[in-house]
């Protein structure tokens, strides 16, 4: 197993393509942050049109925790494919490359692959996360420098405080990680029924796109349905920049998707123990 | 002892189309195994069953008698193979490639079994490119490289000569009988072409539509009485007549006024030549093939009819 | 017309002929008011300020608040985030008393936390944004322990405890009491997290549309009369 692990791993990390994920998460960092030292002022004043109608906001607004977590809100639709890019290929990728009938003729357990192949989109999808980190929670603050932040949500104006922000940070990072580890074995499991990779990427990206609009409609139809989709528990790590934090539904978010990766990881070995193998 | 591989009643249908259809076969142990059949005729499905990549619907696979489907993992230990096309790992090297594989046949292969596979298969120095800078050749050996890598007892060799020239095909066939004579390996290698088996072959079977057509010891069924001598000649009325009297009439298959088959030895035809010239036929042309070929070809003009 | 116009008119003079006597009283009270809270010229204060407004949520906020005569305020944080409400609804004491000639109007007394107090209403005779303010006064403190100023943008009411710096009617703690317009942002663009417990929430603080929402800032310390630069109020730390 973990011979298996090491092999996907340097499999994963001797691909440019894997590459190519830390530089587009870096791209649209970079393009926020040039976007906001340019602009920043006006985007600051149009967000706040609502509240500054009563109220006067003063002081260092726009800062390294406002940019990154305007990043990481117009990243949640862009990680996923980022993370689907190698969880959809897991298979599917070794399938078009005609490489799995090799793999599958050594003597090794399916299962076991099924495990590795996701433990190793696990460490790149934690490693995406931790440059994320890097590149825009770590660069914002070098050029904004830190500050209060402000959270806007539909219906609140949230401010917290500077030095009670990191560790919330950390916490969504954390949870975010939890976010894409169901992502990722989703990816998995679609990738084990197609011969190539394109489409369980896009299959991926399609469920993700479809699933947040139903998340963010207010339909009574949805409403009923809101609580068992996965993406509405995706931006969970929203959560630890409320007042109070809302800890009992952000735990109740990471349970239901771990949940859901345990059944996406379960119905993936049962399938691929099953699957004939005639790419 | 058991046989190294023996399928019995094995049936495999995707969807409406049946693959293969009760076939039942055995390797033994030290043969060089002919897995005949045109394109389609599921040579692949039941190689695929025996590597353990498809599961037949039912019927049973043995590997040295013990079931493979209850047994995967261990008995593909045993097992090195080619499926297909030998595809790699583009982006890799050669040898990061059989490093790759080497080191999932659980067992520790040291590198200078490394060396010597890729020695032995003739792509040595070239081990550090990128695999996708190889020929289809080289990738051919590559995947006999690491198919041979972790020194199994059976070796399953797809089409192995595919895609390769005239010369990689003799290095292949030189390769092959080393590994058999040499070495010991019990080999099972499927091709489209009878030529091919019949020089490295000395048990085969030619299967069509997924059903057994032929199964037997090479010498047996490639006899050399069982030769078609095809002669034709300037029309000649009294062919018949000239047949009649002479040695040759037991060993005519059939005739008209321009052509006369035999079937015979073709050790015979140069005094066959002799008579009919003697005999004021005047020969055009004389060719010579095997009765198998001759009905492999028919199984081909049939697929190709229904085509 | 000019009938309706003249019963106006008479009414009115009724009306002030009949207030004149105690009209007078709460003239000078009101002049004896603003002259006390007009020796502060500026002031920079230590203050905690609390923001309850049902769609806000933030802590405490501890900063300095700068005030300049008539009606230059800051808060500032430290390089933090601050917010004050819009200058209409000015905290300052002195932009609350209107300035220049104004109509002074007795209200009579009202009963402030066991305090006897003289209410009464303001209307300035400028053209400006107050329209009338309402007043609450401790007559012998010479304080107002209550304000209800309506402008143009609808009417704050203020709540004032003094302490130490009663002397200069300068409070130690003030309560703000105002009209909060509803703040909604599509979900489409903020794609919240809904989370039931920040929800119900805000359901069992019953938020409607419109709601009340109280200011508390509680004064620490002053520094009074420092000389603050008009300049200073013009840098904008954003």
């Amino acid at each position: 197993m973990t011979q298996l692990l090491r092999i996907e791993l340097y499999k994963i990390f001797s691909r440019p393509r894997t590459y190519i994920s830390f530089a587009i998460i870096a791209a649209i960092s970079g393009v926020i942050q040039l976007a906001m030292l340019s602009d920043g002022g006006s985007f600051v004043n149009f967000a706040l049109q609502g509240v500054n109608e009563q109220f006067d906001i003063q002081g260092k607004v726009l800062n390294g925790y406002l940019v990154t977590y305007i990043t990481l809100q117009s990243l949640l639709i862009h990680i996923p494919l980022l993370v689907a890019l190698v969880g959809g290929d897991a298979f599917a990728g070794e399938a078009s490359m005609g490489t799995l009938r090799l793999l599958l003729t050594k003597p090794i357990s399916r299962t076991q692959l099924v495990l590795a192949k996701f433990s190793g989109s696990l460490v790149y999808t934690l490693l995406l996360l931790i440059w994320l980190a890097i590149v825009s929670l770590g660069v914002s603050l070098l050029l904004f420098g830190t500050g209060d932040l402000i959270n806007l949500k539909s219906d609140a104006f949230v401010l917290i405080m500077h030095n009670d922000i990191l560790w919330r940070y950390a916490a969504a990072f954390a949870f975010a990680g939890i976010a894409m580890m169901s992502i990722a074995s989703l990816s998995i499991l679609l990738s084990i029924f197609a011969d190539n990779a394109i489409g369980p990427i896009i299959s991926t990206m399609g469920i993700v796109i479809v699933l947040t609009i139903l998340s963010n409609l207010e339909l009574p139809l949805f409403t009923l349905i809101k609580p068992y989709l996965l993406t509405t528990h995706v931006i969970g790590w929203k959560g630890f920049f409320d007042d109070p934090v809302p800890y009992h539904a952000i735990g109740n978010s990471a349970l239901v998707l771990i949940i859901y990766t345990i059944v996406f990881l379960a119905a993936s070995i049962i399938f691929f123990n099953r699957k004939d193998i005639k790419s | 002892m058991a046989p190294v591989i023996e399928t019995k009643n094995l049936n495999k249908s995707f969807k409406d189309f049946k693959a293969v259809s009760d076939l039942s076969f055995s390797v033994n142990k030290g043969d060089v195994y002919g897995f005949l059949g045109q394109n389609g005729a599921g040579k692949s499905t039941t190689i695929r069953m025996l590597a353990g990549l498809i599961f037949p619907d039912n019927g049973h696979v043995f590997i040295k008698g013990q079931e493979l489907h209850n047994n995967t993992r261990h008995l593909l230990q045993h097992i090195g193979a080619i499926i297909e096309r030998p595809d790699m790992y583009n982006y890799l090297s050669g040898w990061d490639n059989l490093k790759i594989f080497a080191s999932l046949s659980n067992k520790k292969i040291p590198n200078t079994r490394l060396h010597e596979v890729l020695e032995l298969t003739g792509i040595a120095d070239r081990r550090k490119d990128k695999v996708k800078a190889y020929s289809q050749g080289m990738k051919q050996r590559l995947g006999i490289a690491i198919a041979m890598v972790h020194d199994p007892d059976l070796l399953i060799l797809d089409e192995p000569t595919n895609g390769l020239d005239p010369q990689g095909i003799a290095e292949m066939r030189k390769l092959i009988l080393h590994l058999s004579h040499d070495l010991g390996k019990t080999i099972l290698i499927s091709s489209h072409l009878l030529y091919e088996i019949e020089h490295v072959a000395n048990r085969m079977i030619i299967i069509h539509k997924g059903k057994k057509m032929v199964e037997g010891i090479v010498g047996d069924l490639l006899h050399p009485g069982d030769t078609l001598i095809q002669v034709s000649m300037l029309p000649d009325t009294d062919v018949a007549g000239k047949l009649a009297g002479s040695a040759w009439q037991v060993y005519v298959h059939e005739h008209t006024s321009s052509a006369i088959t035999f079937k015979m030895d073709p050790a015979q035809v140069p005094q066959l030549n002799q008579w009919l010239v003697q005999n004021g036929m005047q020969v055009l042309e004389i060719k010579t093939k095997h009765l198998l070929e001759e009905y492999f070809i028919s199984l081909t003009n049939d697929a190709a009819a229904k085509d | 017309m000019i009938k309706r116009y003249l019963l106006l008119f008479s009414l009115l003079i009724c009306l002030w002929c009949n207030a004149q006597p105690a009209e007078s009283n709460a003239s000078s009270l009101f002049y004896a008011l603003r002259t006390k809270v007009l020796t502060v010229h500026d002031y920079v204060a230590d203050v905690k300020m609390k923001i309850n407004v049902a769609y806000m949520r933030l802590p405490d906020l501890k900063g300095k608040l700068y005030f300049k005569y008539p009606d230059k305020i800051k808060f500032e944080r430290n390089g933090g985030i601050s917010i004050l409400p819009k200058k209409n609804m000015n905290l300052a004491m002195s932009n609350l008393i209107p300035q220049g000639k104004v109509m002074v109007i007795d209200a009579g007394y009202d009963t402030l936390g066991g305090k006897k107090v003289h209410v009464i209403k303001v209307v300035p005779e400028d053209e400006g944004n107050i329209v009338l303010s309402k007043l609450w006064i401790d007559e012998q403190a010479l304080v107002a322990l209550r304000t209800e100023t309506t402008s143009k943008d609808g009417t704050a009411k203020m709540e004032l405890t003094y302490g130490m710096y009663i002397s200069q009617a300068l409070p130690d703690k003030v309560v703000l009491y105002l009209d909060v317009k509803d703040y909604k942002l599509p979900k489409g663009v903020t794609m919240d997290y809904d989370d039931n417990e920040t929800n119900s929430a805000i359901k069992s603080s019953g938020t409607k549309k419109s709601s009340k929402g109280t200011i508390q800032i509680t004064y620490l310390n002053y520094s009074i009369n420092t000389g603050l630069n008009d300049d200073f109020f013009n840098s904008n730390t954003k």
